[in-house]
Formats: structure tokens, sequence, C-alpha cells
């Protein structure tokens, strides 16, 4: 095989390749005539238009088949995921550290939760309707304008102590700070099987140590008429019931391990996968 | 390394001999000087072949283009992973993990590359069997049972028949001494050495015997009183790796391994590969970095281009074919050293055939008879299955009497039920065959020789040229005389012509010279045979046989028997096939060009018609010098020829000549005959049996050994051994291997196709920031483990037509990998794969909540570990977690889609140009099983609890499963079209552009 792989040097490589870029006596550029490149770029160019054309046509059909208002399915969404204000990652997950003596320290944190709250003044809210029922609103028609659902009004006010209307600083300098824990929406699920869903904070690792904590609204529920949730399209103006916690007996300048749990049927915290379905762990230390 | 033999040991007078190698021819040397020689020396064996080291060998799996592409890609793996965690990173594990997998992936092909070669290389132990195990050696005068090993150059050594000669040997004295010298030189006729100086060449002159031929056993003489034959004395002049056979051994060695042609293939194709996924990687990487990712990120979409692009599969699924191929082959009596063998054998455009054994059935046999003033054909067939002569002439009773009675061979004991023609005999080559022809035509011999006892005898020697003896026959007795025909005929003066002796007159001599000639120029060896009625006791019992040519004068001509080793019986055929399938056939061989050109004709080498220009200057009448070489087809060169040849004119001689015969060639002109073919451009097999051969063997593009017949080192040289020494197996293995060559072809191509779609999501990925459609663990079990079977499958699939009547392919144009093909798999196919995946994408996306517009530009948020809360395009919230499940989904339902498309792509692989309908849908059973697997398989992957943690898969719906298949079934419409546009427009543009 002497004949297939005798060694070239660097120049008559340089050579060849010139000569396969633009070779003068067969007047081919890389291998092809002028006119075959033009003919096969034209082959190329109909094949892929064709072939976009039916990739549109797939994903037009798509879209004509999907319903609007409800996702086809939920497979990934079988148990909400629950969030924390205001929220400061660490290393590792939520961290919210501060000094109660440095007022920078807070006041970042505070104004997360202000501007958070935004979403819930009366003003905010003004196009939700007040709910008083305790069970699933249940919505088979489209009362609302516009063709939509109807959404409960949840204001920031019916987080009493950690409104920030009575306290703006959300207890934060005097190191009893409130946090607002919110659940994910998912359309069509109904969290606690008729009886409202609650939070419930404790230490991690140490649940019989008893952790001081007063909830807004009363007992840490969420009240059930704002389930089920119908969907962006349905329920435009719809907001998440919130529960505000606040710890009234924090050991200072120790680093606590928290997490907080949403009691219900249908909410699982137990998914080893996911730190963030049906609870929320941080670690909290205030320092003086 | 080419230079002949310099030895000019067999031109020297004794006492020069003596006093060159201080010893002597008496005594022998003295111990002392002994033991400092072979200190000196080293001892008398062949050093093997000295090897890579093993772990080198290995190394070398390990780092090869692509293994090196995915090292690098491990190390960024390794690097990321380092990185992320150094920063906290959660999720980072994953690149961990893929880092395991990379490597794992490298050090399992490795392994299993390493285990082939190992294999490959273990079959045969080298030239170990060559060295005698004692040795009679004469020191200080005593006689000495020594290791052979242990022999120096001056030692005085004894041989005897069957021995096997332990060194270089000048021989001093010898009775009857014969050497088998067919290991150095091919010639199978037993070779006389005696003291004197014949020939110029040390490997024709009679008084050198070699290291390793063997020593005859003489045959027996059971009532003569001959000296015992079959010894010598000679002097050691040369030992171990001086020898002849060793410097043959190291020319062997010193010969390198060729590459094959489908080595060349593979990387030049993994050389293309590698580039192209560099230079995607790198292009990509620039993108990325351009577009604002970070340095990180940006190094591991490179690497993840790279596994995406690799086709880390395809050496696996090359070397699956190929070993198949190989068994499949075994089954036919072809064992494959090396694999790559298989597909070299298919691209093979010259065959440089052994004569002996190879093309020929290496036994003589009785080719012919003449008598009567006829040439009668005796049956040659192996099997005697051939149509016999007529018996029923007086004349063949005498013919058949003498050549039962003058003849000393016979077989050995305990072989009655044996066929004939597979008995053992004790005696030399034509007295074997005249046995058998008489055992085979007449009856029992020993019988017959039983009611003639033997009075007297004198053997065969070189100055009389015939053998004859006496014996009783009730009240007379019988003399028969067989020899040299003209030689015979001297001492003839009546001649038998249907059981009349009639006197022989000039008119009958010049019939015997017609007939003699005649069967001489068929290349056979001719012997005459001749009978006189004596009175009882003309010979007395124990007459002094060197009296008996006086009483053998006056004697009736009985007829001519001529021999030759007949070529077996599937060779013309094979040849033919070779012919067809324009493959050249040209014959080496040691033996004499007559004979050579004789089976030459036979077998078909020289085609019927064809003329050397010897017969074109013999038709013509015009001296040879006037013939003009283009007028002769065929051509026999002698090896004396080619010695004279100025370099360059072998080589126009081979272009002049396509029917070539090489005969009395030794084993550097074998090795100078094989480079000029290489030199033409040819890819050459060379079939051999000798130690002579090995160099050519492993000069060759496909050595070929022979199993039976075959030494150890032509083994050892070899890529193949023919189990049944048969040429027509070869022929076999041509056929197979250009069906794998077709077949791998078509393997590439699916394999290379599905690298697109598993390009493409990256490219989506980074440009239009869509939260990832496919991982790399996904891709690695694309590629190792759904695809392997199925591409494999593709080895069984049966040749589109009569692949023996093309023409070999072209090493330079026809190549495995081509722009046709891999155009149309990587941007035709491999696009509505890409296509088919991003559909099923969508769709899976959109009916989980994420429409398709939103997902554009979504990465970044999708990406966010902190993010747990994501919004979908129905208001629902998602966190880190469930988004990746949801990713893990994608990667499944791409996945999947790959995996329907490739169905259909293997399928659409079945053919090149024959409509799929042509060939059978499901002919292909192993094909049918492996597209079975292939989806079981992909239902373990996605069904199987604990998946999507472990490898990343998820259990999807199953309509998922359908969204990819119409675009299979477009793949399967556009492949027919492309076929029907290629069969119906033969080198039209379409045909160029689309056909690979």
């Amino acid at each position: 095989m002497a004949t297939l792989n005798e060694k070239k040097t660097c120049s008559e490589r340089m050579e060849n390749f010139r000569r396969f870029v633009w070779n003068p006596e067969t007047k081919l550029f890389m291998g092809r005539t002028l006119i075959n490149w033009v003919w096969i770029s034209l082959y190329y160019l109909a094949f892929y238009v064709v072939m976009t054309g039916l990739f549109a046509l797939s994903i037009y059909s798509l879209m004509r088949t999907v319903n609007p208002y409800e996702p086809d399915y939920q497979d990934q969404l079988k148990s909400p995921g629950v969030t924390l204000r205001p929220d400061v990652y660490g290393d590792r997950g939520l961290q919210i550290y501060y000094n109660t003596s440095e007022n920078k320290t807070w006041e970042r944190l505070v104004t997360t939760l202000q501007t958070f709250l935004t979403a819930y003044t009366p003003a905010a809210q003004h196009l939700n309707i007040n709910c008083t029922g305790d069970k699933y609103f249940i919505q088979d028609t489209f009362d609302g304008p516009n063709n939509t659902k109807l959404s409960c009004k949840f204001t920031s006010d019916m987080l009493q102590n950690c409104s920030g209307i009575t306290d703006p600083t959300f207890g934060f300098p005097e190191g009893k700070p409130c946090f607002i824990i919110k659940m994910n929406r998912i359309i069509k699920f109904y969290p606690g099987n008729g009886t409202a869903p609650r939070v419930d904070c404790t230490y991690v690792g140490d649940e019989s140590r008893p952790l001081e904590v007063d909830y807004y609204p009363a007992n840490g529920t969420f009240n059930l008429h704002y389930f089920p949730y119908y969907g962006k399209k349905a329920q435009p103006t719809y907001s998440n019931p919130l529960v505000a916690v606040k710890f009234l007996n924090l050991t200072r300048n120790v680093e606590l391990k928290i997490v907080c749990k949403i009691i219900g049927a249908g909410i699982t915290f137990d998914n080893v996968h996911d730190p963030y379905e049906g609870k929320v762990e941080f670690k909290l230390k205030i320092e003086d | 390394m080419k230079k002949e033999m310099d030895v000019d040991d067999h031109k020297l007078e004794l006492p020069d001999l003596e006093a060159k190698y201080s010893t002597s021819i008496t005594k022998g040397l003295v111990g002392a000087v002994a033991a400092e020689r072979l200190l000196r020396d080293g001892p008398n064996e062949l050093r093997p072949p000295r090897g890579t080291p093993e772990c080198v060998k290995f190394g070398r799996q390990l780092a090869g283009g692509l293994q090196c592409l995915m090292w690098v890609a491990a190390a960024i793996c390794l690097i990321a992973y380092g990185v992320q965690e150094g920063q906290g990173d959660r999720g980072s594990a994953d690149n961990l993990y893929l880092a395991i997998a990379l490597i794992a992936v490298v050090v399992v092909t490795g392994c299993f590359g390493y285990y082939q070669e190992f294999k490959s290389t273990n079959i045969i132990a080298s030239f170990k069997n060559l060295v005698p195990q004692q040795a009679t050696v004469i020191r200080e005068g005593d006689k000495l049972q020594i290791n052979a090993n242990e022999l120096v150059v001056g030692d005085l050594v004894e041989i005897k028949g069957g021995d096997r000669v332990p060194a270089d040997i000048r021989i001093i004295s010898a009775q009857g001494c014969k050497v088998d010298n067919s290991s150095l030189t091919g010639e199978s006729e037993p070779q006389t050495r005696s003291p004197e100086c014949t020939h110029d060449s040390p490997l024709e002159t009679r008084n050198i015997a070699f290291f390793s031929t063997m020593c005859l056993e003489a045959g027996p003489h059971p009532d003569t009183q001959a000296s015992p034959a079959g010894t010598a004395t000679g002097l050691v002049i040369n030992t171990g790796d001086r020898t002849i056979i060793g410097r043959i051994a190291s020319l062997a060695s010193g010969v390198e391994n060729e590459k094959t042609p489908i080595a060349i293939e593979i990387e030049h194709f993994v050389d293309i590969i590698a580039g192209l996924a560099i230079f995607f990687g790198a292009t990509f990487f620039v993108v990325a970095m351009v577009i604002g990712y970070p340095f990180l990120r940006a190094m591991v979409f490179f690497m993840a281009i790279v596994v995406a692009y690799v086709p880390e599969g395809l050496l696996a699924t090359v070397t699956v074919c190929l070993s198949l191929t190989a068994k499949r082959l075994a089954r036919k009596n072809c064992v494959v050293k090396n694999l790559e063998a298989v597909e070299t054998l298919g691209s093979t455009s010259v065959i440089c055939s052994d004569k002996t054994g190879t093309l020929t059935q290496n036994r003589m046999t009785v080719a012919h008879l003449w008598f009567d003033n006829q040439i009668h054909t005796a049956d040659t067939t192996e099997d005697q299955s051939g149509q016999s002569f007529d018996q029923s002439s007086e004349t063949w009773t005498l013919l058949s009497r003498v050549v039962t009675l003058c003849n000393r061979a016979q077989f050995k004991a305990g072989q009655e039920n044996i066929p004939v023609a597979k008995r053992e005999v004790i005696g030399d080559a034509s007295e074997t065959a005249l046995l058998k022809f008489a055992e085979v035509t007449v009856g029992t011999v020993s019988e017959a020789r039983g009611r003639f006892p033997k009075v007297a005898e004198l053997p065969f020697n070189s100055t009389n040229k015939f053998q004859l003896s006496v014996h009783a026959a009730g009240d007379r007795q019988l003399l028969v005389l067989k020899g040299a025909p003209e030689r015979v005929l001297e001492r003839c003066s009546t001649v038998m012509i249907k059981g009349q002796e009639l006197p022989l007159d000039a008119q009958w001599r010049e019939a015997f010279e017609g007939a003699y000639a005649d069967l001489g120029g068929r290349g056979e060896r001719v012997l005459g045979f001749c009978a006189r009625w004596l009175p009882a006791g003309t010979v007395a019992a124990g007459t002094d046989p060197e009296a008996l040519p006086e009483v053998a004068v006056g004697l009736c001509f009985a007829g001519l028997v001529a021999m030759i080793d007949p070529p077996r019986a599937t060779v013309p055929r094979a040849v033919l096939k070779c012919r067809t399938a324009g493959i050249r056939v040209i014959m080496v061989t040691g033996d004499h060009p007559i004979t050579a050109k004789a089976i030459a004709a036979a077998v078909g080498i020289i085609s019927e018609g064809s003329e050397t220009p010897e017969d074109v200057a013999a038709r013509l009448r015009v001296p040879l010098e006037q013939v003009d070489p283009r007028q002769a087809r065929a051509r026999v060169v002698t090896g004396a020829e080619l010695a004279g040849m100025e370099p360059g004119v072998l080589e126009g001689i081979l272009r002049a000549h396509p029917e070539m015969v090489f005969a009395r060639t030794s084993p550097q002109q074998k090795l100078v005959i094989v480079e000029s073919c290489q030199r033409l451009g040819a890819i050459v097999a060379v079939t051999g049996d000798g130690v002579n051969d090995s160099p050519a063997l492993k000069r060759a593009d496909i050595g070929v050994a022979m199993g039976i017949a075959g030494s150890d080192a032509a083994k050892n040289a070899a890529d193949m051994i023919l189990l049944d020494d048969n040429f027509a197996s070869i022929v076999t293995g041509v056929e197979q291997g250009r069906l794998i060559f077709d077949n791998l072809k078509k393997s590439i191509a699916y394999t290379l196709t599905k690298n697109i779609p598993e390009l493409t999501p990256y490219l989506i990925y980074i440009t239009a920031s869509v939260p990832l459609p496919l991982g790399c663990i996904t891709i690695l079990f694309i590629e190792l483990c759904t695809d392997i079977f199925p591409s494999v499958s593709l080895a069984y699939e049966r040749a589109e037509s009569d692949i023996m009547h093309l023409k070999p392919r072209n090493p330079r144009r026809d190549r495995l990998v081509n722009e046709p093909l891999a155009a149309y798999s990587y941007f035709q196919i491999g696009a509505i794969q890409s296509f088919a995946g991003f559909t099923d994408y969508f769709v899976a996306m959109a009916q989980e909540g994420w429409w398709p517009l939103l997902c554009l530009g979504l990465r970044p948020r999708w990406e966010d570990t902190h993010e747990q809360e994501l919004q979908d395009s129905y208001g629902q919230q998602w966190t880190f977690e469930q988004r990746r499940y949801q990713q893990y989904t994608c990667y499944t339902v791409f996945f999947i889609s790959i995996e329907m498309c490739q169905i259909a792509d293997v399928l659409i692989r079945k053919t090149r140009r024959l409509s799929l309908l042509q060939q059978g849908l499901f002919r292909n059973h192993i094909l049918v099983i492996a597209i079975v697997f292939q989806v079981s398989i992909g239902c373990f992957l996605c069904y199987c609890p604990g998946m999507p943690n472990i490898f990343n898969f998820m259990p999807i719906r199953f309509q998922w499963w359908f969204v990819p298949m119409p675009f299979g079934l477009l793949i399967l419409i556009y492949d027919e079209i492309r076929k029907l546009g290629v069969r119906r427009h033969p080198g039209s543009w379409w045909d160029r552009e689309l056909y690979y």
C-alpha cells in the first residue's frame, strides 16, 4: 500500500488544498463547477424550504390542538412548590443573615417584602372579588368580564402584623422578622381535600424543639376559596394567597435552620429530589 | 534487505574450510573453543521477532483520534464539575457523571479493540517449532548428543534420515542423503546432498544443507546390500539468525506490516470526523462567547458538541461487522487473523499464488501414459471420479507389470481401509505416484510383488538414470527397467504394440520422440518403462547389482508414463471467477518454467489462446527478440531473468502482459514481484506455505497461508489461513470481503445519520436559548446501546447485485465514506430526523404547559437553580426540579424521535440502489430482530422505574412515540424516490449527487 499512504510535505498539502479550492484546469471550485454549486445549493434550498414548511405545519397544527385554558398534562406538577420572601440565596439554598444594629443589612430584606406586597395592595386587587366562603371556589362558567373567571381578592392587610402597614420594617430590627410563604399555582389543583392547607414552621431535624411563631392569616391557612386556579387566560388577575410567618423568639448570633411545610392532603413535602416541593427550607441568622 | 545470500563456503576446498573455521573435519572442534564461540555467537536458535510491548498496544487503543477527543471532553467535564462544585452549584454532579461515562466508553472500547488485536496476534506461536531438539556432534573426536541450540560455527555434525538439519551445513561426506527443501524454495522434489559443489548459488548447490530442512528417510531395502542411505556429515557454517532461514525470518520481520485498506479508510474518515467535531465545537464555543455565555459554560457547550458529533459506537460497529464476516469465513475454511484483512480481500486486485499445494494437489500423480503409439489420459482427480483409459491392450498388461515391479516404494502397514490416494507411502514422489497408480488401476501391488519375488536389484542413481530389478516368474525371470526415457530407449531393441513385439525402427523412434516431447511440453515428468523375459537362472540371487546393466540390453519397450502434480479440481472455476471479478491471478513458483506454464494453462491463469512471446516466436518462426511483447498476452518469467532486470522493467512487463507466471523464483524475488504489483496501485494478496514465502506474505496487503502444508513461519506472517489449502476458498473470501465493504458503507451511513439530530439540539439550545432538548447521557445511550445492534445487523444484508461481476474497488476513488454519503446522511436524512425530534420536543413541551414561543429565550431562567416559581404559558409556577424532570421528558421524547427515525433509517440503508421492495423488507431476519430489540430497549429505558434519576429517562406519554412516525415515513418515501432516480437515470446529476 505504499502507493496510498505516501508522506506528503506541508507545502504539497497546501498546494493540494489550494488546488481543491480552485482548480484552474478543470474549473472546479471546491470539487465542483460553479454551475454545479448553484444546482446543489438550489436543491438544498428547496429541500430545506419544504422541510421547514412541514415543520411549521406541524407546529401550527400543534398549537391548534392545545387547549388555551389548561395544559393537556401536568405530569411534573403533582404537588406545588413553595417559595419564601425575602429570598436571598447563599452557598446552599436560601440564607437570610442580618444584623439588627446595621440597618443596611436588613433594609434590603424589608424592601424585598415591600416590593413583593405591592401586588397585594387594594388598588392592585380591585378587579378581584371579595370571597367569604371557606370552600373551593369552583366556577364552571365564565362569569367574569371579557369571558374570564373570577378571582378572589387577597390584600396585604390580611397579613396583619406582617402586612407592612402597621410595622413597615416587618419586625426585622426587633429580631422578630416576618417571612412570607407562597404556594405555587397549579391549574385545577385542589389542595387539602376540603380542609384548608396550613403552614407549619419548625427547626430542621428537631421538630420537638419549640419555635415561637405567629401565623397570619390566623393558623397559617390558605383559604380554600383561592382554589382551584383556572389558568392565566381564565383568571388573568389571580394572585396567590400568602401566609406570613413571624418568628417571635429567635436565638441571636446562631445560624438557625428552619423549614416551613404546607400541611394538607395532596401536598407532599417528602420528595427527596425536590427541596422546594411542599416546603421551603432556609437558614436564618440574626446578629446584634 | 533484499540482497541475495552471500555464502561462498560451498566453493571452498575442505582444507580451506578447515582453516576458515579453524576446525578439523575428522575430529571436530575442541570443547573450549566451542564454548567460546557459543558465547560469541549466541545460541543456535531463531530469535522470535520482537513485538510491541503489551502496554504500548493497549495505550494505542486509548489514544486514537476519537478517543483523544473523548478524553478532552471528559477533562472539560471534570473541570466544569470542579469549578461548579467550588461555586456550590446544584446539579453539577451531572458533569462528573458524564465524565465518568465518557472515560468508561473510551476504556471499554479500548479493551474491546485490544482484545481483538490480542486474539489476532496470538493465534500462532512463532518460529519455535523450527528448532531441532537434539543434534549429533563430533567434538575432539567423540560423538556427542547435544541440544541443537548449543551448536556453533565449525562444529562437525552428523545427520541421518528423519532429522531436521540443525544448522546451515557444508556437507563433507554423504551417503544417499536427500533433503526436502520445500520449506525454503517451495520445490517439493527431494534434493540429493553430496560433497561436490555443483552450482555457484549456495541455494542451488548440493553441498550445503539448510537449517530446519528435513533430511529424508530412505526407502526400505530389505534385500539389497546397499550402504545405509540417508546419512551425511557436515561442518556447521552458520547458526541461529545467520542461517539462510534465519535471514528469511528476519527479512519477514523487517518487512513492515502494511496498513490495510480498510484501516486507511477508517483512519481517513475518523480524521474528518474528529476535524469536523473540533470545527463545530470551536465555532459554537466562539458563538457562545460572543452571545455572552461565561467561559466555563462555553467550554461545556464545546464538550457537549464533541460528544454529540463523535460517533462513539462506530469503531465497535466496524469491529463487530468485520468479526462477523471473519466468523462466516472461518466456516468456509478461511481463518482470518487480522480482522481488517476481511475487507482487504474484497479490494484485492492481484493474487500472487503459489503453485504447489495451492493450485495443485501437492502430490505427484500419473497423468498420461503412452503405449500402443497413443497417449492415454489417466484419472488425476482427487477422489478418482474421472474417466479411466482403455486397459484391454496386452501392452498395458506388460507396462502395468513393469510399473508394479520396478518400484521400491511401498505402503505403510495397516492402511487397507484407507482410500489409496490418502495412504501414506515410504518412497520418493514419483515412485509413490506410480505405486498408487498401480494400486488403483491393476489391483493390490503387494500381491503382484509376491507372485514375482525380487531376485536382484539396481537402485536408481544419477549416473545410470535408470533403475532395474529382476524377478522370478515361475520358470522364467522377468527383468524390468524404468528410467529417463532416452536412457531406457538406448537399451531397447523392440517395442510392444498391441501385444506384438515389433522391431524398434526409425519410425517408432520418431513416434517415441514425438510422444516424449509432447508429454515433456506439458510440464510432466516422463519415465520410460521396458522389460525382457530371461530364462530361469540368468541372474542368480545375490548378484552384484553393478553387473546387472550388462544383462539389461535388447529390451522390449513397453511405454512412457508421465506424472504431474495435477491442479485441484476447484481451481479452474475459482480462477475464472477471479477473472470475472476483475482480479488478476499471477503464479509465482519455485518450480520449472515448463511445469509452471503447463499448470497455469491447466487452471486458466494462462487462458486458452493466450500466447507467450516464445509461443509467438515459434508460431511466426522469428527469433524471440523480434516478437512484439504486446502480441503476447501471457508471459513466463524465470528467476534468472528477473535477477537481470533493471528496476522498473518488471512493472512494465506486469503492465504489458495480463497473464503472468513467475518460475524458479527466490524468496527475495517474490518480495520484489509483490512490491512491483503494489507500485502499480494494486492491492495484492499473496498465498504461500513455506518459510521462504513469509517475507512476501508479510509485504502483501493480505498474506494467505496454507493451513495444512503451511509452515509456522508462513502462518505467522499471514493475515489469513486457508484451512483446506484450497485456492477456491480465497474467492469465497473475496466475495465476503466485497460484501462487507458494501455493508460497512451502509452501516456507517446509518451510524453517521443520527449525529445530526444529536448535534442540532445543542445548536438550537445555544443560539435560540430553548431548554436543552437532548442530554449527553442520552446521546451516549443512542450511540452505544440502542443503535449498535441495528447497525451491526446491516452486516447481514445480502448483496444488491452480483458483486463478483464488478471490478475490484479502486482504493483511491471508491472510498468507504464519500462525499455523497456524508452529505446525504448529514444534511438530508439527518435533517429530517432533527425536524422530527424538534417537533416531538415542542409537542411534549406545549402539552405540559410550555408553548414554543415561550421556550425561545427561556434558557437562562429555566436553568436558574434559584428560580422556584417560573411561570409557564398557563400561569402555573414550576420549581427548578419540576423543570428538570420536564427537561428529562424532552430528552426522552427526543431520544424516542431519533429511535423512530432510525428505524426508518436502517430500513432505507438496506439498499443503496435497489428499491426496498426488491431487496425484501423482512428478508434480513437479524435486522428485524434488531429493530424489535431497539424498540424494547427504548421501552425499557423509558418505563423502567428509577430511570429518571439514574439515566435521565422519563416515562413519557404513549402518544409522543407517534409524533416522529410521519417523519420516519417521509424518510422511507424520500429515499425510495432517491433510489428510483438513481436507477432510472444512471450517470445523471441526481445519480452523482445522491448515490453513495
